[in-house]
């Protein structure tokens, strides 16, 4: 069975329902190893698809203004994002648009991105349509969904959807930080240094290839078997 | 700070990025602003020009001094280094100190052999034998092929990266390192000795792996913990100030939620603080790893029940700014570089690391906008000195840090209390075990009296010599004695011949005898003793008698000691003038006497012997004379009798009366066969035997003497 490795980051402004959407969904799958008392924002999970295994983490982030400018740190090498924002804030759904663009710019491998609006129990106090939000959710090539981590609708469905969209990912192209164990695949399976502004500036990796090529492979190699 | 300039706040037009060179890769500030390709070549053109130069300059050490400095530390593993440190040593002296200071190995090849080779660079074997063991221990199902992969696969590591470390930057080993993990990786992946392990397994392997190179090159100074040519001291320093100027941040201005009286608050504050500090301590990025996580969920506990990332985030700045981590800066450096990348960018460590980075970095850039406060105010605040600000925390963590130290300090205590009842119920234990053992043992030895009643004492020739005194009773009873051939038997015998005699003049003393303990059979002995004393200042002649009882003893002890009784130690040693009666007589006389009367005597038995001496002692006042010379020998005829006392005497001294000298201690010979075994069969041979029974007449003194010399050294000396 193959068995696919990837990150997901939650995106979102402040009181959203991030970390209330990932601990519905954790919670209910393994309720055991999640203590209700404990609070948490980093997760693993793994989901169980026909022909596949995939390893989900899932990072939460603080979504503070204040923050934001960290965001980068986290985002880093992610296979996936949750866009989440409120149904109820005009605010939240914008603030969605700065996340997709800085993305976008920052991250150079292909990431499914889910466009998720939370709180859909709120009917009433609407700020963001569905309609809206489903075509934006089409013009970034985002799956859209309406959740409600208070009623636990919808959850399951977001995560399927990107466990899926992760497996296809990771048999169609070559993305570099998605591990997947495939007896064909090691060499993907490594986090090679990813050719992105931030990381081009400040460390370098991008240069990365052009090590590989004057590593002498031998050299390990050999020693390590005498 | 790597991350640091990635804030937004700190953004650079791109052309400021681009390689100086003009080519179209990014530059690098740490590669003086080439990207790294043009700065490979560079330093290739400068290494090659160092060479070229080396005869005559010092360039590199004009280059980049301090770099030069620095590199005298840790060059002794590169062969590029030393040349480098050679030249400048020639051509100053005063760098022969630094020499000395950083490379005590090799200071002497340094100092006489200009074209010596490179000191050989070898790991130590404690990493090897470590690695070993903890395979042992972690490992026990993978085959030995792996153990050896893994220890080859680190030496290897090491190696490279030692050889590495000066020629490159930190990032283009940090680089290689990442290959290293990778290709370990690879070779999992393919070698045969690890097809039966699991992915797990083989993650556990490379951290295994890590964990041991990474331990030992951490402690190599400027190799890959804030390495040279980095800034990461200097960063430490500034973010340490910075931290302290800062320390007036408070939970408010941070927007998260701790109460400060909460006692539980500020010990999971404590907590997490007391992690973080002991980050600088690991000495693998794992390790450092693991500490962060660890701090980091002692964060989020302290952030309550319903803790996401929104709160998790503060807390976190909160902390490290009332932590305070030393090196702070050094330690997320060395993280990221030279953790395996695979497990940075992934699980639980990876993900509470960036958190850590991102605190970190936002402590770095904090500005007034970043708490929500007015920027004059925030002025105000950094103008503060530091040790204004934060005391209420300071206090609660103080307070925190004595609450620990108390309630270790009672753990302490009730553990120790728990020794003492152990203690005091073995004790008691042993107490009981003591109590019934006595009980045991009176019982047994009651039981043992009962059955063979104690008559034996009454036997003893002290109340014999009273009795005959006083009666006169003829030799007939006493030779009786004589004639019971067992020497075990006299119990009963003794009492059927004695008692009657002794019972009118001690009645109490037989008495006594019955009870059976064991102090009162001591009382008896000393009963017996002053008996004796008073009988014979009764015969004039019984004061030289004493005198020669005296010497008797003296001359007894040797007895017991050899197979050779006239050995002539013993006696020239024991004889003295006064010990014999004639002072004229040379010791070698006295030689003669034994041997004569040893031919007289054969053929009695220890036990038989007791008696007869008696009787005949009071009779003959010449043999009086000879009685120092043979009553040495007696005590073991006695012997029998007060077997069960003098069987507690392995050995005994003489104390000399005139010079209160102890003689040396002689050591007892128990010899129950002699007593036991019938006269006949032995006693010719026995040199001892014949002197036993010259001793037989003098028995009035020898045998009670005797008797109470050899359990009590107290007597022989009263005179």
């Amino acid at each position: 069975m193959k068995v696919v490795e990837a990150k997901i980051v939650v995106l979102g402004s402040q009181g959203v329902g991030k970390t209330s959407l990932v601990v519905r969904y954790i919670g209910k799958m393994f309720s055991k190893h999640i203590s209700p008392t404990i609070g948490a924002s980093f997760f693993t999970c793994n989901i169980n698809l026909e022909d596949a295994r995939i390893k989900l983490q899932v990072w939460d982030t603080a979504g503070q203004e204040r923050f934001r400018s960290m965001a980068p740190m986290y985002y880093r090498n992610a296979n996936a994002a949750l866009l989440v924002y409120d149904i109820t804030s005009a605010n939240s759904f914008a603030s969605i648009k700065g996340w997709v663009k800085e993305l976008q710019s920052n991250v150079p491998d292909p990431m499914i991105l889910s466009l998720v609006g939370n709180k859909c129990d709120l009917e009433s106090c609407r700020a963001v349509t569905q309609s809206e939000a489903s075509q934006y959710a089409a013009s970034i090539g985002a799956a859209y969904c309406e959740t409600s981590a208070l009623h636990d609708q919808g959850i399951d469905q977001v995560f399927l959807n990107t466990a899926t969209e992760l497996l296809k990912l990771s048999s169609s192209s070559l993305v570099a930080s998605l591990r997947s164990y495939d007896s064909t695949e090691y060499d993907e399976k490594l986090p090679i240094g990813i050719p992105s502004e931030e990381r081009a500036t400040h460390t370098g990796k991008i240069e990365l290839p052009a090590w590989s090529s004057e590593f002498k492979l031998g050299e390990t190699q050999k020693n390590m078997c005498c | 700070m790597i991350f640091a300039s990635k804030m937004p706040s700190l953004r650079i037009d791109q052309s400021d990025l681009k390689c100086k060179n003009g080519c179209d890769y990014f530059g690098n500030p740490q590669w003086q602003g080439y990207c790294s390709k043009c700065h490979r070549e560079l330093l290739q053109r400068q290494r090659r020009a160092e060479k070229a130069s080396s005869a005559t300059l010092p360039k590199p050490e004009q280059k980049k001094p301090e770099r030069g400095i620095k590199l005298a530390s840790h060059s002794s593993f590169s062969k590029f280094e030393e040349k480098r440190l050679r030249q400048s040593e020639t051509l100053k002296k005063a760098n022969l100190l630094k020499f000395s200071v950083f490379k005590k190995s090799s200071t002497d090849e340094h100092d006489h052999t200009p074209e010596r080779k490179p000191p050989e660079f070898k790991i130590p074997a404690l990493i090897n034998e470590g690695m070993k063991r903890e395979f042992r221990v972690r490992f026990t199902n993978l085959p030995p092929q792996v153990d050896r992969d893994a220890r080859v696969f680190v030496h290897s590591f090491i190696m490279d990266v030692i050889k590495c470390s000066n020629v490159m930057t930190v990032d283009e080993l940090s680089e290689r390192v990442q290959r290293h993990y990778q290709h370990f990786m690879k070779y999992m992946d393919t070698s045969p000795h690890f097809a039966n392990a699991e992915s797990e397994i083989k993650e556990l392997l490379i951290d295994f792996v890590e964990k041991h190179a990474m331990t030992y090159l951490h402690d190599l100074p400027g190799v890959v913990f804030s390495p040279i040519g980095t800034e990461d001291e200097r960063l430490d320093r500034a973010m340490s100030e910075r931290i302290q100027q800062l320390s007036w941040v408070g939970e408010k201005h941070l927007e998260c939620k701790l109460d400060r009286t909460d006692s539980a608050c500020s010990q999971l504050l404590y907590k997490a603080i007391s992690e973080l500090l002991a980050v600088d301590g690991a000495a693998g990025p794992g390790g450092k790893l693991s500490r962060v996580r660890r701090a980091c969920r002692h964060v989020l506990a302290l952030c309550g029940a319903s803790a996401s990332a929104d709160d998790l985030l503060p807390a976190l700045i909160f902390t490290v700014l009332k932590a305070n981590p030393p090196r702070l800066v050094s330690n997320i450096n060395f993280v990221t570089r030279f953790c395996n990348a695979q497990r940075l960018m992934t699980g639980e460590g990876g993900y509470y690391f960036t958190n850590l980075c991102c605190a970190v970095s936002f402590i770095e850039n904090l500005t007034a906008e970043s708490l929500n406060m007015d920027k004059k105010e925030f002025d105000c605040y950094m103008a503060m000195p530091a040790s204004i600000g934060g005391s209420t925390w300071a206090a609660a963590l103080s307070l925190c840090g004595a609450a620990r130290e108390a309630a270790e300090q009672r753990a302490a205590a009730r553990a120790l209390l728990a020794d003492v009842a152990t203690l005091r119920a073995e004790a008691d234990l042993l107490a009981a075990n003591a109590d019934s053992f006595e009980k045991e043992i009176a019982f047994k030895v009651n039981d043992v009296l009962a059955n063979t009643p104690l008559e034996i004492k009454p036997r003893r020739e002290p109340l014999r010599l009273s009795s005959l005194r006083n009666s006169s009773i003829p030799l007939i009873d006493l030779e009786t004695p004589v004639d019971t051939p067992a020497p075990m038997k006299p119990s009963e015998d003794i009492p059927q011949i004695k008692l009657p005699e002794i019972m009118p003049v001690e009645e109490p003393v037989t008495v006594t005898f019955d009870r059976t303990t064991d102090e009162k059979i001591t009382q008896n002995i000393i009963d017996f003793q002053s008996l004796e004393k008073p009988s014979p200042p009764k015969s004039p002649q019984n004061q030289p008698w004493e005198l020669k009882q005296t010497g008797s003893f003296e001359l007894l002890t040797p007895s017991p000691l050899g197979f050779t009784p006239f050995d002539s130690r013993s006696i020239d040693e024991l004889m003295t003038p006064d010990d014999f009666g004639s002072d004229h007589l040379a010791p070698g006389l006295s030689n003669i006497n034994y041997d004569i009367d040893l031919s007289d005597f054969s053929g009695d038995n220890s036990l038989a012997e007791d008696t007869p001496k008696e009787p005949k002692d009071p009779f003959s006042p010449d043999g009086i004379k000879k009685e120092p010379v043979f009553d040495p020998f007696q005590p073991q005829t006695s012997q029998s009798s007060y077997k069960n006392v003098l069987e507690k005497f392995d050995e005994f001294s003489l104390i000399d009366s005139k010079s209160n000298e102890t003689s040396e201690a002689f050591e007892v010979v128990h010899r129950t066969q002699d007593s036991c075994t019938p006269a006949a069969a032995e006693e010719p041979g026995d040199p001892f035997s014949p002197v036993q029974k010259e001793a037989s007449i003098l028995d009035d003194s020898g045998s009670p003497t005797s008797a109470c010399l050899l359990p009590s050294p107290l007597q022989p000396q009263t005179r």
